[in-house]
C-alpha cells in the first residue's frame, strides 16, 4: 500500500505536511465490492499483516489474554 | 376442509413438489410420506453389527423402566442397550468424520499437483493464506517460491491423515486451556485416519463394551474432524481457490433460465466446480451454446458446492438439500452434475422423467443410470470443457413440461474468520476487539453457529428460519454454513437490511455500524473449521474468559439429517460449545447415553448436547446457555458505557 502525503494547515503555523487517509475513499462497489486480501500485494506486506491482524497467532509483540499469563 | 400442509415454507419449493406430483414423477417429500422411520433404529436401539442379530432392544412405550426391563434389553451377546445406542452414535461421528476427512484428502492430493505444477489450470491464488499456514506448520518462508513453499505444507498435510503418534498440528491453535482439557481426558487425536479405524475397531462385536469410553472415542474421533479434516480442506481450498471475501450472490430455483443452458454442481468438493466456473466463461464454449440455440450458460451451484463456489465467484446457488430433486422437475435443467455427498440416488429416477443428464464424476460417488464423466485435477479443464458441452449438447431435448419459480432473493456470503477480523479493523487494526466489546456492553447478547442439512421429516427450512429469527431477535449474532446458511439467504435474512427488520436493537446497531447481515454466511460444512477459529479468536482476544467454554456461543442444527452433522455437533461439543440438535436424537433408547452426552460431558469438556425439536424452545435453550455463560463473566448487567461531556466531568470534580 502506498502512503499519501498531504498538506494541511496547522493553526498559528505554516502548511505542515503529514501522513494522509490510509483509507480508500468512496464506497466499494461492482467488481470489488468486499475483495481486501489484494490490497496486499508484496510478501512483506502479507508477513506484516500476519503479525499485526493476526497478532495473536503470529505476532512477536502483541499477547492476546491467554499469552500474557502464560508465554507460548 | 383440511388445508393442505406445505411440505416446505418457501414457496419455490411447494410449486416444485405440486408440479413433479402432476407430472407423475415421485420425488423425495412423497418418498418420505410412505416411507416412515424405523422407530427403534431412529433411537439407537437397533444393532446389526454380527450375523446373530440384528437385535431390536426398544424401550417400553409410556412407562418407567424397571431395573428388571432394564437387565432385559440385551441382544444376544449380552451387549446392553447403553453399548449399542453407543456403538450406534460413535459409527455416526466415525462416519461423518470419514466423510469431511476423505474430501480433506482429495483436496491435498489436488493442493499437492498444483504446487508441483501437474495441475494446469489451478494456482496459488491466496499467496497470504499460504504464508500463515507456513508460519501455523512451522514450513520455511525465506526467499522460497511459493510453490516450494506449498508443497512441504501439502505434504506435512497429507501426513496428518495417516499420523499414528503425537497430536494433530491443527490443535495448537485452539486456546491453550482448551489444548490442556483435551489432554487431561485424553481424547487429544493422534492421527485424522487412525481415530476413525479405532471407532470401526472397538464397534465391531465384542470389543469396547462400555458406553462411557465408547463415546470418549468419539469425541477424539470429531475433534480430529473439526481441528483436523474439516480444516485441512477449508485452508487449503483457500489457498488454491481464495480466501471467501464478502460477495453479493442469489439464491433460489428461481435462478435457473428458461433460455439458457442450465447445469447445476451439487456436492462438496469444490475443485470441479471452480474448473468449470473458468470454463463456462470461455467465449468458445458460450458459442458452441448459442449455436445450439441457447442464450447463454447458467452455471449454479447445489448444496455445499454451492457454498464454494458462491463464496468465491458470486455464482447463484439453486437452493439446498431437499431442492436438488426439484432443480430437476424445473424442466429446464440440462446437466446435474455432482461430486461426492448428500447426493439423492433419487436424482437418477426424477431425471427419467424429464431430459436432465445426471452426471456423477468422482470414482468414489457412482450412482446407477447415471452418466459417469471421471474428474481429474490434472486434467480438469479438458474434463470441466467435456461436461458443459454434454449440458449444451441436451439442451435443445427439453421436452414440454417446464415451468421455473420466479423466487430468487439476495445474499451476501464470504465471511471467512480472516475477513471478519478484517471487518472489524481494517487493514491497519483488524480485531475482534469491537465483537467483544459488544458482548461485554450488551449490545450483542452472544453469538450461535446454526448449522446443518434440511430433513424431509421436517417442514423444509422452517426450522432453521424459526430459530435463526428467534436468535437475531434476541440480539444473538449468527454464523450458518451448508444448507441451514441458504435457508436462512431464502429467508432474506443475509443481507444487511435484514438487521433493521430482524434483529434486536443492540444487534441491529451493530450490524448498521460495520455493514454487515446479522446472520453471517461462513461457507460449506467443512468451514464449520471457521467457527472454530472465530471462537478461538474470541477467546484469545480477551475479556470473555480463557476458553471456548467461557463465551457466551451455543452451537445447533435444526434440520440435521447427515451423520457428517453428528460429527460436527460432537467436535463443537468437544470444543467447549453447548449443541442442540433438532428432529430426533439417535440415542433416545439410552437414558444412560442421553444423560452422559446431555449432563456428564458439560463436566468433562465444558460443552454438552441438547436435543430440541421446537426450533423455537431449541433457540431459548441456546439463550438461556448465552445468559448462564454471561452470568460466570459478571457481564449479564453490562450496561453501555456513559460519554460524559465536559460539563458533566466539571460536576463530578465538583462532586
Ligand atoms: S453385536 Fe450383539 S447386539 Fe449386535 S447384532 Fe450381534 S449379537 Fe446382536
Amino acid at each position: 500500500m502506498e502512503y499519501k502525503i498531504v498538506e494541511r494547515s496547522a493553526p498559528g503555523r505554516e502548511k505542515v505536511e503529514v501522513l494522509g487517509e490510509t483509507y480508500e475513499e468512496g464506497k466499494p462497489d461492482s467488481e470489488d465490492l468486499g475483495r481486501w486480501r489484494q490490497k496486499l500485494t508484496s510478501r512483506e506486506e502479507k508477513l506484516k499483516y500476519l503479525q499485526t491482524g493476526e497478532r495473536y497467532l503470529y505476532g512477536k509483540d502483541w499477547y492476546g489474554s491467554e499469552k500474557r499469563k502464560n508465554p507460548a | 376442509m383440511v388445508e393442505k400442509e406445505n411440505k416446505s415454507i418457501d414457496q419455490a419449493t411447494n410449486e416444485m413438489i405440486e408440479k413433479a406430483a402432476s407430472d407423475g414423477c415421485s420425488v423425495v417429500f412423497d418418498r418420505a410420506e410412505s416411507m416412515k422411520p424405523c422407530p427403534i433404529g431412529s433411537v439407537g436401539s437397533c444393532c446389526q453389527n454380527c450375523s446373530m442379530g440384528p437385535c431390536r432392544v426398544p424401550l417400553t412405550k409410556g412407562k418407567e423402566e424397571t431395573p428388571e426391563a432394564k437387565k432385559k434389553r440385551r441382544g444376544v451377546c449380552g451387549a446392553t442397550a447403553e453399548t449399542i445406542a453407543a456403538r450406534y452414535f460413535a459409527r455416526m461421528v466415525a462416519s461423518g468424520t470419514a466423510a469431511h476427512s476423505d474430501h480433506a484428502r482429495k483436496v491435498t492430493e489436488t493442493f499437492l499437483a498444483v504446487a508441483r505444477g501437474e495441475a494446469p489450470g489451478y494456482q496459488i491464488k491466496d499467496e497470504q493464506k499460504l504464508l500463515q499456514l507456513a508460519l501455523d506448520l512451522g514450513v520455511e518462508i525465506s526467499e522460497r517460491s511459493n510453490e516450494e513453499i506449498a508443497i512441504d505444507i501439502g505434504e506435512i498435510a497429507m501426513k496428518e491423515f495417516g499420523r499414528q503418534e503425537g497430536e494433530i498440528l491443527f490443535l495448537k491453535r485452539a486456546p491453550l486451556k482448551r489444548q490442556e482439557l483435551w489432554r487431561k481426558q485424553g481424547v487429544t487425536p493422534r492421527g485424522i485416519d487412525r481415530e476413525v479405524v479405532e471407532i470401526m475397531h472397538r464397534t465391531h462385536m465384542g470389543v469396547d463394551q462400555e458406553y462411557k469410553s465408547l463415546l470418549k472415542q468419539a469425541v477424539r474421533t470429531s475433534l480430529a474432524d473439526g481441528w483436523g479434516g474439516s480444516m485441512i480442506a477449508t485452508e487449503l481450498q483457500d489457498v488454491m481457490f481464495g480466501t471467501p471475501a464478502p460477495v453479493l450472490g442469489r439464491i433460489n430455483l428461481g435462478i435457473l433460465r428458461e433460455d439458457e443452458v442450465n447445469l447445476i454442481i451439487h456436492g462438496h468438493e469444490p475443485q470441479l466446480a471452480e474448473m468449470l466456473a473458468v470454463v463456462a466463461q470461455d467465449p468458445q464454449i458460450v458459442e458452441y451454446a448459442i449455436s445450439k440455440g441457447a442464450k447463454g450458460i447458467n452455471l449454479a451451484g447445489m448444496c455445499c458446492t454451492a457454498n464454494e463456489i458462491l463464496m468465491r465467484h458470486g455464482i447463484p446457488l439453486a437452493g439446498n438439500f431437499l431442492q436438488q430433486e426439484l432443480a430437476i422437475v424445473t424442466g429446464v435443467l440440462d446437466a446435474i452434475v455432482v461430486d461426492v455427498q448428500c447426493i439423492m440416488q433419487g436424482l437418477a429416477d426424477v431425471a427419467q422423467c424429464y431430459h436432465t443428464k445426471v452426471i456423477t464424476t468422482d470414482s468414489r460417488a457412482r450412482i446407477e443410470g447415471a452418466m459417469h464423466i471421471e474428474f481429474d485435477e490434472h486434467n480438469a479443464a479438458e474434463i470441466a470443457r467435456d461436461i458443459i458441452r454434454t449440458a449444451i449438447d441436451n439442451f435443445p431435448n427439453r421436452s414440454g413440461s417446464i415451468r421455473v419459480p420466479k423466487q430468487e432473493t439476495d445474499l451476501i456470503a464470504g465471511f471467512s474468520h480472516e475477513t471478519i477480523n478484517y471487518l472489524m479493523g481494517g487493514l491497519f487494526r483488524a480485531s475482534y476487539r469491537p465483537l467483544n466489546d459488544n458482548i461485554i456492553n450488551g449490545r450483542i447478547r452472544g453469538v450461535a453457529g446454526v448449522v446443518g442439512c434440511n430433513n424431509a421429516r421436517v417442514t423444509h427450512d422452517s426450522a432453521h428460519v424459526a430459530m435463526v429469527k428467534e436468535l437475531i431477535k434476541n440480539d444473538v449474532l449468527v454464523l450458518q454454513t451448508g444448507c441451514s446458511a441458504m435457508a436462512c439467504a431464502k429467508a432474506g435474512l443475509m443481507v444487511p437490511e435484514a438487521a433493521a427488520e430482524y434483529a434486536g436493537e443492540g444487534l441491529a446497531s451493530v450490524c448498521e455500524a460495520i455493514g454487515i447481515p446479522p446472520v453471517l454466511h461462513l461457507g460449506s460444512c467443512v468451514d464449520n473449521a471457521r467457527i472454530l477459529v472465530a471462537a478461538t479468536m474470541m477467546v484469545k482476544d480477551g475479556g470473555l474468559g480463557d476458553d471456548v467454554s467461557d463465551l457466551p456461543v451455543a452451537g445447533a442444527a435444526p434440520e440435521w439429517m447427515s451423520e457428517k452433522a453428528i460429527s460436527i455437533g460432537q467436535y463443537f461439543v468437544g470444543s467447549g460449545i453447548f449443541t442442540v440438535f433438532g428432529v430426533n436424537w439417535p440415542t433416545l433408547g439410552s437414558k444412560g447415553v442421553t444423560d452422559f452426552l446431555f449432563k456428564d460431558f458439560e463436566e468433562m469438556y465444558g460443552g454438552m448436547w441438547a436435543f430440541e425439536a421446537d426450533p423455537i424452545k431449541a433457540a431459548q435453550l441456546m439463550i438461556e446457555h448465552i445468559d448462564k455463560k454471561r452470568k460466570a463473566l459478571g457481564i449479564d448487567k453490562a450496561r453501555d458505557r456513559i460519554l460524559y461531556d465536559m460539563e458533566a466531568r466539571r460536576e463530578l470534580d465538583a462532586a
